[in-house]
């Protein structure tokens, strides 16, 4: 019985991580991701670690995999077009390295002992209580790194998400509208009229100021 | 029939090849992120397996610092790959060949 449950989530497990890198569209592969993840989830709870089992569900397939699905649906990603490059002596490397895997799985199948799991009944390893208790004792000089660890990369995932804005020391804000640099506009010409005006986008302050044409956005420095 | 400890580590080591061919074969930055998602996650399995085998809650706690490390990579890689799509707009890894952003 639990042979036949560990050979349906294993083939599930495999199919969809086939389909991870079979698939040419993203997000194709983001779902088939998830199918990998649950099944690694059931394949837990068979191996009595019904706490990693849920965080697998909750961390994995919930926080980390909708946040790649928002990425790809950000960007808007297009399908994968074919491989310029050609493979040529990467084939026959393949091949040996292929042979190694197949190898190192053949030993770990006939030199692993036959014993199967220990059988226990009152066995409270995996749940969350003797995770919590080794956690926050003898484990916690590592949980207090991790909570670092996440710290860093709350700062830096924003440094890096952030839309650099690359002020030259002349320009100047116009409330409302985006950047113009200060030397396209003639602030003399309007030190008489101080009544506020609303824009939405930098050619529509450029009209109203009467500026030709602002700095091309898409233009890098 | 049982489940053996050689099922798990064949399976997870299944697993973790896939993810090496998907790094190896993929161009768009995305994809190659889920594979190196789907590895760490091989890794997750052999970890529980041993961890059931000698009856040991170690390795549970491996898993869960991995699981914690890979959601940190998940949050600064895809705003490592959203900086890089803003300036190539493109997501080809071979597009990217420069470290100058």
């Amino acid at each position: 019985m639990l042979a036949l449950l560990f050979i349906l989530f294993a083939g599930l497990a495999i199919g969809c991580a086939l389909a991870v890198v079979a698939q040419r569209n993203p997000l194709y592969s983001a779902i088939s991701l998830i199918g990998v993840f649950i099944s690694l989830a059931c394949l837990y709870v068979m191996l009595a670690a019904p706490f990693i089992a849920a965080v697998q569900v909750i961390v994995y397939a919930g926080a980390i995999m909708v946040l790649v699905v928002f990425v790809i649906m950000l960007l808007n990603v297009e399908h994968e077009d074919a491989r310029r490059t050609k493979i040529g002596f990467l084939l026959p490397a393949a091949l040996v390295l292929a042979a190694v895997l197949i190898a190192e799985v053949a030993f770990i199948l006939v030199s692993v002992d036959k014993a199967s799991f220990p059988t226990s009944s009152a066995s409270s390893i995996g749940s969350t209580a003797s995770i919590g208790s080794q956690l926050f004792t003898t484990y916690l000089l590592p949980f207090e790194i991790t909570s670092i660890l996440l710290l860093m990369a709350i700062v830096g995932a924003m440094t890096l998400a952030r839309r650099t804005k690359e002020l030259s020391a002349n320009a100047r804000v116009i409330p409302g509208a985006q950047l113009l640099a200060a030397n396209v506009v003639d602030s003399s010409k309007f030190l008489d009229d101080t009544t506020a005006i609303e824009t939405d986008t930098v050619d529509e302050a450029a009209s109203l100021l009467g500026i030709s044409s602002p700095r091309d956005p898409s233009e890098r420095d | 029939m049982e489940p053996q400890l050689s099922w798990y580590l064949a399976l997870s080591a299944v697993l973790f090849t896939i993810g090496v061919a998907g790094v190896i074969i993929k161009r768009n930055v995305i994809a190659m992120f889920m594979c190196i998602e789907l590895m760490l996650n091989a890794v997750n399995l052999t970890f529980v397996s041993f961890a059931s085998f000698f009856q040991d809650v170690t390795g549970q706690l491996f898993v869960f610092i991995v699981m914690t490390v890979a959601a940190a990579e998940a949050a600064v890689g895809l705003g490592i790959i959203i900086a890089i799509f803003r300036n190539r707009e493109s997501l080809d890894v071979d597009d990217a060949s420069i470290l100058k952003l």
